[in-house]
Protein backbone atom coordinates (compact mmCIF):
# COMPACT_ATOMS: atom_id res chain seq x y z
CA UNK A 1 0.00 0.00 0.00
CA UNK A 2 1.52 3.62 -0.89
CA UNK A 3 0.41 7.06 0.60
CA UNK A 4 -2.77 7.79 1.42
CA UNK A 5 -2.39 11.13 1.73
CA UNK A 6 -1.60 11.98 -2.22
CA UNK A 7 -0.03 15.57 -3.56
CA UNK A 8 -2.57 17.66 -6.26
CA UNK A 9 -5.23 16.80 -7.67
CA UNK A 10 -5.07 15.69 -11.50
CA UNK A 11 -8.35 14.90 -12.56
CA UNK A 12 -11.46 16.52 -10.72
CA UNK A 13 -14.92 15.76 -12.16
CA UNK A 14 -18.05 17.31 -11.02
CA UNK A 15 -21.30 17.02 -11.35
CA UNK A 16 -20.63 14.92 -14.48
CA UNK A 17 -23.65 13.78 -16.49
CA UNK A 18 -24.13 11.79 -19.44
CA UNK A 19 -27.45 9.96 -21.33
CA UNK A 20 -27.62 7.65 -24.27
CA UNK A 21 -31.00 8.15 -25.39
CA UNK A 22 -33.47 7.57 -23.03
CA UNK A 23 -30.80 5.78 -20.47
CA UNK A 24 -28.90 8.09 -18.05
CA UNK A 25 -25.26 6.29 -18.01
CA UNK A 26 -23.35 9.12 -15.24
CA UNK A 27 -25.83 10.81 -12.71
CA UNK A 28 -24.27 14.02 -11.58
CA UNK A 29 -20.48 11.94 -11.06
CA UNK A 30 -18.39 13.92 -8.90
CA UNK A 31 -14.69 12.56 -8.21
CA UNK A 32 -10.93 13.91 -7.61
CA UNK A 33 -7.81 11.77 -8.34
CA UNK A 34 -4.51 12.92 -7.17
CA UNK A 35 -1.28 12.36 -9.04
CA UNK A 36 0.26 9.00 -8.33
CA UNK A 37 -2.65 7.55 -7.02
CA UNK A 38 -4.25 4.09 -8.57
CA UNK A 39 -7.87 3.89 -8.17
CA UNK A 40 -9.60 0.54 -8.98
CA UNK A 41 -13.25 1.34 -10.06
CA UNK A 42 -15.72 -1.58 -10.30
CA UNK A 43 -19.30 -2.20 -9.89
CA UNK A 44 -21.90 -4.49 -11.96
CA UNK A 45 -21.74 -4.01 -15.57
CA UNK A 46 -23.83 -1.01 -17.27
CA UNK A 47 -23.27 0.62 -13.72
CA UNK A 48 -21.29 3.67 -15.46
CA UNK A 49 -17.82 2.82 -14.82
CA UNK A 50 -16.31 2.46 -18.44
CA UNK A 51 -18.90 5.44 -19.84
CA UNK A 52 -17.18 7.38 -16.66
CA UNK A 53 -13.53 6.57 -17.40
CA UNK A 54 -14.27 7.21 -21.29
CA UNK A 55 -15.48 10.86 -20.79
CA UNK A 56 -12.01 11.71 -18.76
CA UNK A 57 -10.46 11.73 -22.37
CA UNK A 58 -13.65 12.41 -24.49
CA UNK A 59 -14.23 9.05 -25.83
CA UNK A 60 -17.60 10.34 -24.94
CA UNK A 61 -18.66 13.62 -24.51
CA UNK A 62 -20.10 14.25 -21.27
CA UNK A 63 -23.83 16.28 -21.57
CA UNK A 64 -23.15 18.81 -18.40
CA UNK A 65 -21.13 19.18 -15.18
CA UNK A 66 -17.32 19.80 -15.46
CA UNK A 67 -13.86 17.83 -15.60
CA UNK A 68 -10.53 19.27 -15.44
CA UNK A 69 -7.42 17.27 -16.14
CA UNK A 70 -3.97 18.49 -14.79
CA UNK A 71 -5.80 22.14 -14.85
CA UNK A 72 -7.09 21.93 -18.66
CA UNK A 73 -10.99 21.95 -18.94
CA UNK A 74 -12.05 19.31 -21.24
CA UNK A 75 -14.74 20.23 -23.37
CA UNK A 76 -14.99 20.49 -26.75
CA UNK A 77 -12.38 22.78 -27.67
CA UNK A 78 -9.83 20.80 -29.86
CA UNK A 79 -6.90 22.87 -28.28
CA UNK A 80 -7.63 21.28 -24.96
CA UNK A 81 -8.80 18.09 -25.96
CA UNK A 82 -4.96 18.03 -28.07
CA UNK A 83 -3.01 18.67 -24.61
CA UNK A 84 -5.27 16.34 -22.94
CA UNK A 85 -5.05 13.23 -25.24
CA UNK A 86 -1.42 13.66 -24.87
CA UNK A 87 -1.16 13.23 -21.39
CA UNK A 88 -3.91 10.58 -20.88
CA UNK A 89 -3.15 6.90 -22.37
CA UNK A 90 -5.89 4.44 -22.56
CA UNK A 91 -5.72 0.88 -22.56
CA UNK A 92 -8.75 -0.89 -23.82
CA UNK A 93 -10.63 -4.06 -23.14
CA UNK A 94 -9.91 -5.20 -27.05
CA UNK A 95 -6.63 -4.08 -27.06
CA UNK A 96 -7.42 -1.99 -30.34
CA UNK A 97 -3.98 -2.40 -31.84
CA UNK A 98 -3.44 -1.50 -35.49
CA UNK A 99 -3.72 -4.55 -37.21
CA UNK A 100 -1.86 -3.21 -39.98
CA UNK A 101 1.05 -1.64 -38.20
CA UNK A 102 4.08 -4.15 -37.06
CA UNK A 103 4.63 -3.79 -32.88
CA UNK A 104 7.06 -1.69 -33.29
CA UNK A 105 5.13 0.66 -35.43
CA UNK A 106 2.11 0.90 -33.51
CA UNK A 107 4.34 1.73 -30.17
CA UNK A 108 6.36 4.59 -32.49
CA UNK A 109 3.46 5.55 -34.61
CA UNK A 110 2.07 8.19 -31.32
CA UNK A 111 5.00 9.62 -30.51
CA UNK A 112 6.39 10.24 -34.14
CA UNK A 113 2.93 11.78 -35.51
CA UNK A 114 2.22 13.38 -32.41
CA UNK A 115 5.35 14.45 -30.49
CA UNK A 116 7.23 15.11 -33.49
CA UNK A 117 10.00 12.28 -32.17
CA UNK A 118 12.00 11.30 -35.03
CA UNK A 119 12.12 7.67 -35.85
CA UNK A 120 15.41 6.29 -34.58
CA UNK A 121 14.47 8.09 -30.97
CA UNK A 122 10.88 6.48 -31.24
CA UNK A 123 11.82 3.12 -32.16
CA UNK A 124 14.73 2.87 -29.23
CA UNK A 125 12.34 4.10 -26.85
CA UNK A 126 9.75 1.61 -27.89
CA UNK A 127 11.86 -1.56 -27.73
CA UNK A 128 12.99 -0.58 -24.13
CA UNK A 129 9.19 -0.44 -23.42
CA UNK A 130 8.82 -3.88 -25.31
CA UNK A 131 11.53 -5.37 -22.96
CA UNK A 132 9.70 -3.95 -19.87
CA UNK A 133 7.01 -5.83 -20.78
CA UNK A 134 8.66 -8.86 -21.55
CA UNK A 135 8.21 -8.47 -25.24
CA UNK A 136 11.49 -7.45 -27.18
CA UNK A 137 11.44 -10.32 -29.16
CA UNK A 138 7.76 -9.53 -31.11
CA UNK A 139 8.69 -5.77 -32.39
CA UNK A 140 8.68 -7.54 -35.98
CA UNK A 141 5.63 -9.03 -35.71
CA UNK A 142 1.64 -8.30 -36.16
CA UNK A 143 -0.67 -7.82 -33.88
CA UNK A 144 -2.80 -10.66 -35.02
CA UNK A 145 0.77 -13.02 -34.68
CA UNK A 146 0.69 -12.38 -30.71
CA UNK A 147 -1.68 -13.80 -28.11
CA UNK A 148 -4.21 -11.76 -26.48
CA UNK A 149 -2.21 -11.39 -23.05
CA UNK A 150 0.53 -10.29 -25.45
CA UNK A 151 -1.19 -7.96 -27.45
CA UNK A 152 -2.55 -6.59 -24.12
CA UNK A 153 1.44 -5.98 -22.79
CA UNK A 154 2.19 -4.07 -25.98
CA UNK A 155 -1.06 -2.05 -26.19
CA UNK A 156 -0.25 -1.09 -22.51
CA UNK A 157 3.46 -0.35 -24.25
CA UNK A 158 1.52 2.13 -26.86
CA UNK A 159 0.68 3.78 -23.98
CA UNK A 160 3.32 4.42 -22.26
CA UNK A 161 5.31 5.55 -25.20
CA UNK A 162 3.56 8.92 -25.11
CA UNK A 163 4.73 9.50 -21.51
CA UNK A 164 1.72 10.22 -20.02
CA UNK A 165 0.99 11.47 -16.61
CA UNK A 166 -2.77 9.13 -16.23
CA UNK A 167 -3.88 5.97 -17.61
CA UNK A 168 -6.91 4.60 -18.34
CA UNK A 169 -7.21 0.74 -18.19
CA UNK A 170 -10.36 0.38 -19.54
CA UNK A 171 -11.39 -3.72 -18.38
CA UNK A 172 -7.72 -4.72 -20.15
CA UNK A 173 -8.40 -8.07 -18.50
CA UNK A 174 -11.90 -8.87 -19.73
CA UNK A 175 -11.48 -9.95 -23.03
CA UNK A 176 -8.36 -12.59 -22.02
CA UNK A 177 -8.00 -16.26 -21.93
CA UNK A 178 -7.57 -16.68 -18.01
CA UNK A 179 -4.42 -18.15 -18.18
CA UNK A 180 -3.14 -14.94 -19.99
CA UNK A 181 -4.61 -12.79 -17.06
CA UNK A 182 -1.72 -12.73 -14.69
CA UNK A 183 0.84 -11.71 -17.56
CA UNK A 184 -1.03 -8.41 -17.79
CA UNK A 185 -1.69 -7.83 -14.13
CA UNK A 186 2.02 -8.41 -13.07
CA UNK A 187 2.82 -5.53 -15.90
CA UNK A 188 0.02 -3.66 -14.60
CA UNK A 189 1.62 -4.43 -10.68
CA UNK A 190 4.55 -2.98 -11.71
CA UNK A 191 3.02 0.17 -12.84
CA UNK A 192 1.54 1.05 -10.44
CA UNK A 193 4.18 1.23 -8.35
CA UNK A 194 5.84 3.10 -10.26
CA UNK A 195 4.55 6.21 -9.78
CA UNK A 196 1.44 6.93 -12.44
CA UNK A 197 -1.76 8.01 -12.04
CA UNK A 198 -4.09 5.03 -12.74
CA UNK A 199 -7.50 4.49 -13.57
CA UNK A 200 -8.22 0.11 -13.32
CA UNK A 201 -12.17 -0.37 -14.56
CA UNK A 202 -11.62 -4.32 -13.72
CA UNK A 203 -13.35 -6.97 -12.15
CA UNK A 204 -10.58 -8.44 -10.81
CA UNK A 205 -10.98 -7.86 -7.71
CA UNK A 206 -7.97 -9.69 -6.12
CA UNK A 207 -5.89 -6.88 -7.82
CA UNK A 208 -8.05 -4.20 -6.98
CA UNK A 209 -7.65 -5.08 -3.45
CA UNK A 210 -3.65 -6.06 -3.52
CA UNK A 211 -2.81 -3.26 -5.59
CA UNK A 212 -5.20 -0.06 -5.73
CA UNK A 213 -4.70 2.66 -3.51
CA UNK A 214 -8.80 3.02 -3.21
CA UNK A 215 -12.22 1.69 -4.69
CA UNK A 216 -14.55 3.64 -6.60
CA UNK A 217 -17.82 1.52 -6.53
CA UNK A 218 -20.08 2.56 -9.37
CA UNK A 219 -24.09 1.68 -9.10
CA UNK A 220 -26.46 2.84 -11.51
CA UNK A 221 -24.35 5.59 -12.81
CA UNK A 222 -23.52 6.96 -9.32
CA UNK A 223 -20.80 6.56 -7.09
CA UNK A 224 -21.79 4.65 -4.20
CA UNK A 225 -18.58 4.11 -2.59
CA UNK A 226 -15.46 6.11 -2.70
CA UNK A 227 -12.91 4.33 -0.26
CA UNK A 228 -9.76 2.16 0.60
CA UNK A 229 -9.53 -1.58 -0.27
CA UNK A 230 -9.16 -2.46 2.84
CA UNK A 231 -12.88 -0.76 4.20
CA UNK A 232 -14.57 -1.71 1.29
CA UNK A 233 -13.50 -5.64 0.79
CA UNK A 234 -14.26 -6.12 4.92
CA UNK A 235 -16.69 -3.76 5.25
CA UNK A 236 -18.98 -1.87 2.32
CA UNK A 237 -21.34 0.62 3.49
CA UNK A 238 -24.14 0.31 0.79
CA UNK A 239 -26.11 -3.15 0.39
CA UNK A 240 -25.59 -3.07 -3.02
CA UNK A 241 -21.97 -3.24 -2.91
CA UNK A 242 -22.50 -6.50 -0.53
CA UNK A 243 -24.49 -7.92 -2.74
CA UNK A 244 -21.62 -7.20 -5.76
CA UNK A 245 -19.04 -8.45 -3.54
CA UNK A 246 -20.66 -11.78 -2.51
CA UNK A 247 -21.24 -12.22 -6.69
CA UNK A 248 -17.57 -11.59 -7.27
CA UNK A 249 -16.18 -12.96 -4.35
CA UNK A 250 -15.43 -16.60 -6.05
CA UNK A 251 -12.83 -15.20 -7.66
CA UNK A 252 -10.19 -14.32 -4.78
CA UNK B 1 -0.63 -16.55 -57.24
CA UNK B 2 1.05 -18.12 -53.81
CA UNK B 3 4.51 -16.41 -55.18
CA UNK B 4 2.75 -13.61 -55.84
CA UNK B 5 1.62 -13.50 -52.33
CA UNK B 6 4.45 -14.19 -51.03
CA UNK B 7 6.91 -11.67 -52.88
CA UNK B 8 4.40 -8.74 -53.29
CA UNK B 9 7.12 -6.22 -54.12
CA UNK B 10 8.88 -8.27 -56.61
CA UNK B 11 5.46 -9.25 -58.84
CA UNK B 12 4.49 -5.56 -58.61
CA UNK B 13 8.16 -5.08 -59.93
CA UNK B 14 8.00 -7.31 -62.85
CA UNK B 15 4.32 -6.48 -63.89
CA UNK B 16 5.36 -2.79 -64.09
CA UNK B 17 8.40 -3.59 -66.08
CA UNK B 18 6.75 -6.50 -67.75
CA UNK B 19 4.38 -3.60 -69.57
CA UNK B 20 6.91 -1.21 -69.87
CA UNK B 21 8.73 -3.70 -72.36
CA UNK B 22 5.99 -5.10 -73.65
CA UNK B 23 4.80 -1.68 -75.07
CA UNK B 24 8.54 -0.53 -75.88
CA UNK B 25 9.01 -4.15 -77.75
CA UNK B 26 5.75 -4.91 -79.11
CA UNK B 27 6.74 -3.30 -82.33
CA UNK B 28 9.05 -6.47 -83.30
CA UNK B 29 7.01 -9.35 -83.08
CA UNK B 30 4.16 -7.15 -84.77
CA UNK B 31 5.90 -6.00 -87.28
CA UNK B 32 7.27 -9.68 -88.68
CA UNK B 33 3.82 -11.24 -88.75
CA UNK B 34 1.93 -11.03 -91.68
CA UNK B 35 -0.12 -9.01 -93.60
CA UNK B 36 -2.72 -7.13 -92.29
CA UNK B 37 -0.93 -7.33 -89.11
CA UNK B 38 2.81 -6.51 -89.96
CA UNK B 39 2.43 -3.58 -91.84
CA UNK B 40 0.44 -2.01 -89.31
CA UNK B 41 2.19 -2.28 -86.27
CA UNK B 42 3.27 1.31 -85.75
CA UNK B 43 -0.48 1.99 -85.32
CA UNK B 44 -1.29 -0.80 -82.82
CA UNK B 45 1.75 -0.13 -80.96
CA UNK B 46 0.78 3.37 -80.89
CA UNK B 47 -2.77 2.48 -80.24
CA UNK B 48 -2.09 0.34 -77.45
CA UNK B 49 -0.03 3.44 -75.53
CA UNK B 50 -2.85 5.49 -75.52
CA UNK B 51 -4.67 2.75 -73.80
CA UNK B 52 -2.00 2.36 -71.32
CA UNK B 53 -2.34 6.09 -70.47
CA UNK B 54 -5.75 6.57 -70.57
CA UNK B 55 -6.02 3.73 -68.34
CA UNK B 56 -3.38 4.76 -65.63
CA UNK B 57 -4.07 8.49 -65.95
CA UNK B 58 -8.14 7.73 -65.41
CA UNK B 59 -6.98 4.88 -63.02
CA UNK B 60 -5.09 7.54 -60.62
CA UNK B 61 -7.69 10.16 -60.70
CA UNK B 62 -10.15 7.89 -60.41
CA UNK B 63 -8.66 6.41 -57.07
CA UNK B 64 -8.06 9.97 -55.47
CA UNK B 65 -11.66 10.90 -56.53
CA UNK B 66 -13.03 7.95 -55.20
CA UNK B 67 -11.31 8.54 -51.85
CA UNK B 68 -12.68 12.23 -52.05
CA UNK B 69 -16.22 11.43 -53.00
CA UNK B 70 -16.41 8.29 -50.70
CA UNK B 71 -15.12 10.75 -47.38
CA UNK B 72 -17.84 13.13 -49.26
CA UNK B 73 -20.69 10.69 -48.75
CA UNK B 74 -19.93 9.98 -44.75
CA UNK B 75 -19.12 13.40 -44.01
CA UNK B 76 -21.45 14.76 -41.40
CA UNK B 77 -21.96 17.64 -43.20
CA UNK B 78 -25.31 17.36 -44.99
CA UNK B 79 -24.72 19.52 -48.28
CA UNK B 80 -21.33 17.55 -49.34
CA UNK B 81 -23.16 14.23 -48.80
CA UNK B 82 -26.25 15.16 -51.19
CA UNK B 83 -23.02 16.18 -53.93
CA UNK B 84 -21.58 13.02 -53.33
CA UNK B 85 -24.82 10.94 -53.58
CA UNK B 86 -25.51 12.96 -56.77
CA UNK B 87 -22.38 12.34 -58.42
CA UNK B 88 -22.32 8.63 -58.15
CA UNK B 89 -26.27 8.63 -58.78
CA UNK B 90 -25.65 10.67 -61.93
CA UNK B 91 -22.67 8.61 -63.38
CA UNK B 92 -23.62 5.62 -62.77
CA UNK B 93 -26.97 5.72 -63.51
CA UNK B 94 -26.00 7.29 -67.22
CA UNK B 95 -24.18 5.52 -70.21
CA UNK B 96 -20.23 6.08 -70.11
CA UNK B 97 -20.32 6.42 -73.90
CA UNK B 98 -22.63 9.14 -73.19
CA UNK B 99 -20.74 11.09 -70.36
CA UNK B 100 -17.18 10.85 -72.84
CA UNK B 101 -19.49 13.02 -75.79
CA UNK B 102 -20.92 14.87 -73.03
CA UNK B 103 -17.26 16.32 -71.59
CA UNK B 104 -15.90 16.72 -74.95
CA UNK B 105 -18.79 18.67 -76.73
CA UNK B 106 -19.68 20.27 -73.67
CA UNK B 107 -15.87 21.38 -72.47
CA UNK B 108 -15.40 23.40 -75.33
CA UNK B 109 -18.61 25.92 -74.64
CA UNK B 110 -17.54 26.53 -71.34
CA UNK B 111 -13.67 26.69 -71.36
CA UNK B 112 -12.94 30.41 -71.68
CA UNK B 113 -11.51 31.17 -75.35
CA UNK B 114 -7.87 29.81 -76.20
CA UNK B 115 -8.16 27.27 -73.61
CA UNK B 116 -8.72 24.03 -75.46
CA UNK B 117 -8.73 20.59 -74.29
CA UNK B 118 -7.57 17.90 -76.34
CA UNK B 119 -9.44 14.96 -77.77
CA UNK B 120 -7.38 12.23 -75.22
CA UNK B 121 -8.10 15.03 -72.01
CA UNK B 122 -12.04 14.86 -72.80
CA UNK B 123 -11.36 11.03 -72.82
CA UNK B 124 -9.67 11.24 -69.22
CA UNK B 125 -11.36 13.65 -68.11
CA UNK B 126 -14.86 11.53 -68.67
CA UNK B 127 -13.34 8.21 -67.71
CA UNK B 128 -11.83 10.06 -64.14
CA UNK B 129 -14.62 10.57 -63.37
CA UNK B 130 -16.80 7.80 -64.34
CA UNK B 131 -14.53 5.10 -62.69
CA UNK B 132 -14.47 7.62 -59.47
CA UNK B 133 -17.82 7.14 -58.95
CA UNK B 134 -17.37 2.95 -58.74
CA UNK B 135 -14.26 3.61 -56.89
CA UNK B 136 -16.96 6.36 -54.26
CA UNK B 137 -18.96 3.06 -53.04
CA UNK B 138 -15.68 0.85 -53.15
CA UNK B 139 -13.85 2.83 -50.92
CA UNK B 140 -16.81 3.74 -48.57
CA UNK B 141 -17.26 0.34 -48.08
CA UNK B 142 -13.92 0.27 -46.83
CA UNK B 143 -14.09 2.54 -44.73
CA UNK B 144 -16.76 1.54 -42.93
CA UNK B 145 -14.94 -1.89 -42.90
CA UNK B 146 -12.50 -0.77 -40.26
CA UNK B 147 -13.32 -1.35 -36.54
CA UNK B 148 -14.33 2.16 -34.54
CA UNK B 149 -11.81 0.87 -31.52
CA UNK B 150 -8.52 1.23 -34.21
CA UNK B 151 -10.35 5.13 -34.41
CA UNK B 152 -10.76 5.37 -30.83
CA UNK B 153 -7.32 4.43 -30.14
CA UNK B 154 -5.68 6.55 -32.48
CA UNK B 155 -7.75 9.56 -31.04
CA UNK B 156 -7.04 8.58 -27.21
CA UNK B 157 -3.12 8.54 -28.28
CA UNK B 158 -3.57 12.02 -29.58
CA UNK B 159 -3.59 11.71 -33.26
CA UNK B 160 -5.33 14.08 -34.93
CA UNK B 161 -8.38 13.76 -36.99
CA UNK B 162 -6.32 13.62 -40.18
CA UNK B 163 -3.64 11.85 -38.91
CA UNK B 164 -5.77 9.35 -38.13
CA UNK B 165 -7.59 8.83 -41.39
CA UNK B 166 -3.80 8.72 -42.99
CA UNK B 167 -2.33 6.61 -40.27
CA UNK B 168 -4.94 4.01 -39.64
CA UNK B 169 -8.29 4.78 -41.60
CA UNK B 170 -6.88 4.53 -45.14
CA UNK B 171 -4.49 1.66 -44.86
CA UNK B 172 -6.74 -0.33 -43.28
CA UNK B 173 -9.80 0.92 -45.83
CA UNK B 174 -7.93 0.27 -48.57
CA UNK B 175 -7.15 -3.38 -48.14
CA UNK B 176 -10.61 -4.01 -47.79
CA UNK B 177 -11.95 -1.49 -50.75
CA UNK B 178 -8.35 -2.73 -52.97
CA UNK B 179 -10.26 -6.14 -54.70
CA UNK B 180 -12.69 -3.60 -55.62
CA UNK B 181 -11.02 -1.08 -56.78
CA UNK B 182 -8.90 -3.20 -58.58
CA UNK B 183 -11.78 -4.90 -60.63
CA UNK B 184 -12.66 -1.33 -61.66
CA UNK B 185 -9.51 -1.07 -62.99
CA UNK B 186 -9.52 -4.04 -65.33
CA UNK B 187 -12.87 -2.98 -66.50
CA UNK B 188 -11.30 0.41 -66.93
CA UNK B 189 -8.90 -0.98 -69.38
CA UNK B 190 -11.30 -2.08 -71.97
CA UNK B 191 -13.93 1.15 -71.42
CA UNK B 192 -10.99 3.29 -72.37
CA UNK B 193 -12.03 1.69 -75.89
CA UNK B 194 -15.05 3.87 -75.72
CA UNK B 195 -13.27 7.10 -76.50
CA UNK B 196 -13.25 5.91 -79.78
CA UNK B 197 -15.69 7.99 -80.10
CA UNK B 198 -14.12 11.32 -79.74
CA UNK B 199 -11.33 10.10 -82.40
CA UNK B 200 -8.86 9.28 -79.82
CA UNK B 201 -6.35 6.53 -81.51
CA UNK B 202 -6.32 4.35 -79.15
CA UNK B 203 -6.27 0.26 -79.22
CA UNK B 204 -10.06 -0.51 -80.70
CA UNK B 205 -10.32 2.27 -83.39
CA UNK B 206 -6.88 1.70 -84.66
CA UNK B 207 -8.37 -2.20 -84.94
CA UNK B 208 -11.08 -0.60 -86.92
CA UNK B 209 -9.16 1.30 -89.27
CA UNK B 210 -6.96 -1.58 -89.81
CA UNK B 211 -9.31 -3.98 -90.90
CA UNK B 212 -11.67 -1.24 -92.89
CA UNK B 213 -8.51 -0.85 -95.30
CA UNK B 214 -7.75 -4.45 -95.10
CA UNK B 215 -11.16 -6.09 -95.29
CA UNK B 216 -9.62 -8.56 -92.76
CA UNK B 217 -11.18 -8.09 -89.44
CA UNK B 218 -10.85 -11.74 -87.57
CA UNK B 219 -6.72 -11.57 -87.21
CA UNK B 220 -7.13 -8.16 -86.83
CA UNK B 221 -9.40 -8.20 -83.84
CA UNK B 222 -8.06 -11.20 -82.37
CA UNK B 223 -4.16 -8.94 -82.61
CA UNK B 224 -6.34 -6.53 -80.54
CA UNK B 225 -7.84 -8.85 -78.24
CA UNK B 226 -4.21 -10.72 -77.85
CA UNK B 227 -3.32 -7.11 -76.84
CA UNK B 228 -5.72 -6.69 -74.08
CA UNK B 229 -5.68 -9.61 -72.39
CA UNK B 230 -2.17 -9.19 -72.12
CA UNK B 231 -2.59 -5.31 -70.81
CA UNK B 232 -5.55 -6.48 -68.32
CA UNK B 233 -2.90 -9.14 -67.26
CA UNK B 234 -0.25 -6.70 -66.45
CA UNK B 235 -3.00 -4.26 -64.39
CA UNK B 236 -4.36 -7.23 -62.76
CA UNK B 237 -1.30 -8.91 -61.58
CA UNK B 238 -0.29 -5.56 -60.19
CA UNK B 239 -2.91 -5.07 -58.29
CA UNK B 240 -2.85 -8.02 -57.00
CA UNK B 241 0.84 -7.61 -55.22
CA UNK B 242 -0.48 -4.86 -54.36
CA UNK B 243 -3.33 -6.40 -52.35
CA UNK B 244 -1.27 -8.76 -50.79
CA UNK B 245 1.48 -6.07 -49.41
CA UNK B 246 -1.70 -4.35 -48.03
CA UNK B 247 -2.96 -7.86 -46.48
CA UNK B 248 0.55 -7.86 -44.07
CA UNK B 249 -0.88 -8.68 -40.99
CA UNK B 250 -3.79 -9.90 -41.67
CA UNK B 251 -5.45 -13.28 -40.66
CA UNK B 252 -6.15 -15.57 -43.67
Amino acid sequence: MKDDNPARPIIQARQVNKRFGAFQALKNVSATFYEGQVTAIVGPSGSGKSTFLRTLNRLEAHDSGEIVIDGIELNSNLKNLDAIRREVGMVFQSFNLFSHLSILRNITLAPMRVRKMDRADAEVKARQLLERVGLQSQADKYPLQLSGGQQQRVAIARALAMDPKILLFDEPTSALDPEMVNEVLSVMRELAYSGITMLVVTHEMGFAREVADRIIFFDHGVILEDTTPDVFFSNPAHERAQVFLSQVRHGF
Amino acid sequence: MNWTRHNPGWTMFAAMIGLLVFLWGLAVPLSSAPAPIGPAAGQFVEGARITVWLTLIAGSAGVVIGIIAGLGKLSRFRPLRWLCDMYVWLIRGTPLLLQILFVWLVAPTILPEGFDLSDFACAAIALSLNVGAYNTECVRAGILAVPYGQIEAAHALGLTTLQTFIDVILPQSMRVALPALANNLASLVKDSSLAYAISVVELTMVGYRVQAESYQPVPVFITVAAIYLILTTAFTTLTAALEAQLAVGQRR
